[in-house]
């Protein structure tokens, strides 16, 4: 298998995902609505795909370098972050050949599970993980026969995927209750299935030679502030030095990373004068996908986002603040309370470690505190410290209110270290209550679920379901033991109305008169009210 | 014969009645302005008086330093008892009161007056005039005053910034500790600032966050607490402070008009001078 059928097989998965991607987010085993895994899969593997579209790179470990770069800077959600961790461990176990025999392609494909466990601190069973060792081990046995082919070897590794699939009800109690199979697991089976049927299409691995675009017509305007341009786009051309291109580029500005082949590099860049690092570039080959984006108004956005405005005084620790947040009222809420970036994103809309790269070297600060305020943007935001010259110190809150506990005990005159201790222990210490309709009838944590009930999770656990907000979220603070707790606030999103959002209100004064009541407009999508209780 | 020296100070040092009479402290008032009526602070208003009208006032009060009139008849009425004078004032950052009290001096011959400006608020300023009433000369009052200057923290706990803000103490871009969200701000005024400590959401929590904070600054030479109409709040920081000392006096204080404008009622603070 060379880098043309990998090319090949890669596309064909994108396609196969493409079409089953209703199919994985069903999976999703809490009727909640959040991140869809079929969906951030997905939007990976096409970041993966991105850059290898315009490489004609013969060798598969040109081609496998490319996906695992792409699909890191991609990577969403937990699902999607794990399958780069795959693509990173295939890369790895390829490195330095052209193309693959069966014996070969099969120990990558065990590299890249193995690179996957490595990853996580606490692997699980019964999830993608599984299914990628399993689909490892069975390539190894197809491997061993006499007839072997790349093929046979890709066939077996998806059979042992969709067989270790099957098991993760099994392995896994909550996909069990839930009655599904691991959606990420599902995912990766759909991958390997794409790869096989594209290239069992394909009688001759003809690969049909992709036009490579013209580079984009440029047009920029001049930054006021000279803050410079993110500059970025891919060198074609012949024996590419990487490291030469790195230290001539690194001349022109910071942030630089190229990476890639000798025949196809992927620069990134920010510099005051990108016409310059154009026609540096181009004097070594080709240009595609270029693209030059305007920082200083990316800038100047971020900084009129501080209540301050553009002329307040840097900050006396130099630490910067990135929120992942989603909703009107929850990001202005974030905003006044100091936070320099927010990357819109959270528990619908998954944001890639890209979206907060961006955020995290697009604010005025060279270490900063990112927060991802969701479960399912964790992983992705401890990639963010790899791919950045930027510390980058990554605080783990879970939920929204654990992200304001964060921030409110962020102090500008407090050194980072101090800064992520006091963040660390005020997140800890609030609890969380969201309120949403179930998407799905489940069995969940010894609940059973009806499609649009209300139902109430503590802490991202699903303890309540049936009735109204208000009795939800009363039964909530009795498990929570409001004796123990002096404030709520209530996050009101989207979905809730005026007379609900007073029931509640009053309801829990009523029960709980001992408990002050806040009310904020959070304007989240989907949770009528989140809840935090400290 | 004239008594060598006398200790002056302003109404902001929220000096205990029981310390003015035993030291024989002169106190000059600030002056609140509810619209058009001027209240002597804690002269022609007490401060529970206070709070009750602030309360029901839709306006803010002003507030405004002493003239320098009023300090030099002061002066004069001293000057036939005393030698001289050691004044101690609210800190010039927050107020134009040790101004006032230096131009008042320069008109009052043959009466020396060391203005000391005392680079901070409340009970602290009350410690250094009691220092210097202790003292046994002028020169060793003002040395042992300017000596113990530094050494002086406030840290409040305001149940709301708007009152500082409104009055114009807090900058702008301080003012963003406590925006959107109800959060209680921890503020410590020290070497001529306001910096804050911390931002908390609940008052437990913060008179929680003060204790821990006061541990940290051991030892101490005085210690008070402060408070706005929060006498039992007051009263439980104090028993957790006596748990921190070993048989160290801590004094409770409440805080006047003019100082009660700009914290606003609710206000709480844990003042020293630290050792």
């Amino acid at each position: 298998m060379d880098g043309s059928l990998f090319k090949q097989a890669l596309l064909g998965s994108l396609s196969w995902l493409a079409a089953n991607q209703e199919e994985v987010n069903r999976l999703n085993v809490f009727p909640v609505p959040d991140g869809d895994t079929g969906t951030n899969m997905l939007l990976t593997l096409q970041s993966a795909v991105e850059d290898i579209r315009e490489s004609q790179a013969p060798e598969i470990s040109k081609i496998a370098r490319l996906a695992s770069h792409g699909s890191l800077m991609g990577a969403r959600g937990n699902s999607g972050v794990i399958l780069s961790q795959i693509f990173r461990g295939f890369a790895r176990a390829v490195e330095g050949k052209s193309s693959l025999n069966p014996t070969e392609l099969a120990g990558a494909f065990e590299e890249a599970a193995n690179a996957a466990y490595r990853a996580v601190n606490r692997p699980t069973e019964g999830t993608i993980l599984t299914v990628a060792r399993e689909a490892g081990r069975a390539a190894t046995a197809a491997a061993s026969a006499p007839d072997a082919t790349a093929p046979s070897v890709i066939a077996a590794a998806a059979g042992g995927a969709r067989a270790a699939v099957l098991k993760t009800p099994s392995q896994l109690q909550i996909l069990r209750d839930a009655g599904v199979v691991d959606a990420g697991g599902f995912g990766l089976q759909l991958i390997l299935e794409g790869m096989l049927k594209s290239i069992e299409e394909t009688e001759a691995p003809a690969v049909p030679a992709t036009q490579p675009s013209k580079a984009a017509q440029v047009t920029m305007d001049l930054p006021e502030g000279g803050w410079g341009y993110c500059t970025e786009f891919l060198i074609e051309g012949q024996n590419l030095d990487l490291e030469r291109i790195r230290t001539q580029i690194e001349a022109l500005g910071n942030s630089v990373m190229v990476v890639g082949e000798p025949e196809l590099l992927k620069v990134h860049v920010h510099t005051d004068d990108p016409t310059r690092v154009i026609a540096l570039a181009g004097g070594h080959g080709k240009l595609l996908k270029l693209n030059v984006g305007d920082m200083s108004t990316q800038h100047r956005r971020i900084l009129e986002s501080e209540s301050g405005g553009p002329s307040s005084a840097p900050r006396a620790n130099g630490v910067g603040l990135v929120a992942v947040v989603a909703g009107k009222g929850l990001v202005d809420i974030f905003k006044a309370l100091g936070v320099d970036a927010i990357v819109e994103g959270g528990q619908t809309l998954n944001p890639s470690t890209q979206d907060m790269l961006r955020a995290v070297d697009a604010v005025p600060y060279d270490e900063v505190i990112l927060l991802p305020n969701n479960s399912n943007v964790i992983l992705a935001a401890k990639q963010v410290g790899g791919l950045t010259s930027k510390t980058v110190h990554l605080i783990e809150t879970h939920s929204v209110p654990q992200g304001v506990a964060a921030v409110v005990a962020f102090n500008p005159e407090r050194s980072a270290v101090d800064n992520i201790a006091a963040m660390t222990v005020e997140a800890e210490r609030v609890q969380t209550i969201e309120v949403t309709h179930a998407v799905r009838d489940t069995r969940s944590n010894g609940l059973k679920v009806k499609k649009g009930d209300v139902i109430g999770l503590i802490n991202e656990k699903l303890e309540f379901a049936g009735g109204d907000y208000a009795e939800v979220v009363n039964k909530a603070l009795g498990k929570l033991g409001p004796d123990g707790y002096e404030l709520v606030t209530v996050y009101r999103g989207e979905g809730a109305s005026d007379e609900e959002l007073q029931h509640l209100e009053s309801a829990i004064r009523s029960s709980y008169p001992g408990l002050d009541v806040e009310v904020q407009q959070g304007g989240q999508q989907h949770y009528p009210f989140i809840l935090s209780v400290e | 014969m004239k008594r060598p020296f006398a200790v002056v100070t302003d109404s902001t040092a929220d000096l205990p009645d029981e310390w003015r009479d035993r030291y024989g402290i002169q106190v000059v008032p600030l002056k609140v302005l509810f619209g058009s009526e001027t209240f002597k602070d804690r002269v022609d208003m007490t401060d529970a008086q206070f709070f009750e009208r602030l309360a029901g006032s839709s306006k803010l009060p002003t507030t405004s330093a002493p003239s320098p009139g009023e300090f030099a008849e002061v002066y004069r009425r001293l000057a036939k008892d005393y030698e001289s004078c050691i004044s101690i004032h609210i800190g010039a950052q927050l107020s134009a009161t040790a101004e006032a009290a230096r131009i008042g001096a320069q008109s009052v011959d043959g009466f020396q007056v060391a203005v000391i400006d005392s680079e901070t608020v409340t009970m602290p300023m009350a410690f250094l005039c009691k220092v210097a009433a202790e003292s046994p000369s002028l020169d060793e009052a003002t040395a042992a005053v300017k000596e113990r200057i530094p050494k002086a923290r406030v840290l409040a706990l305001l149940d709301t910034l708007r009152y500082l803000e409104m009055g114009g103490r807090l900058s702008k871009a301080q003012a963003v500790i406590g925006t959107m969200l109800d959060l209680k701000p921890l503020l410590l005024v020290k070497d001529r600032e306001i910096k804050p400590v911390d931002r908390v959401r609940t008052r437990a929590r913060a008179i929680g966050r003060m204790v821990e904070f006061f541990r940290g600054e051991l030892p101490v030479e005085q210690v008070a607490v402060m408070h706005a109409q929060a006498p039992d709040e007051a009263e439980e920081i104090a028993s957790r402070l006596r748990g921190e000392l070993s048989g160290q006096e801590v004094t409770i204080g409440r805080i006047g008009c003019v100082l009660g404008t700009h914290t606003g009622p609710r206000a709480l603070g844990v003042v020293y001078l630290r050792r």
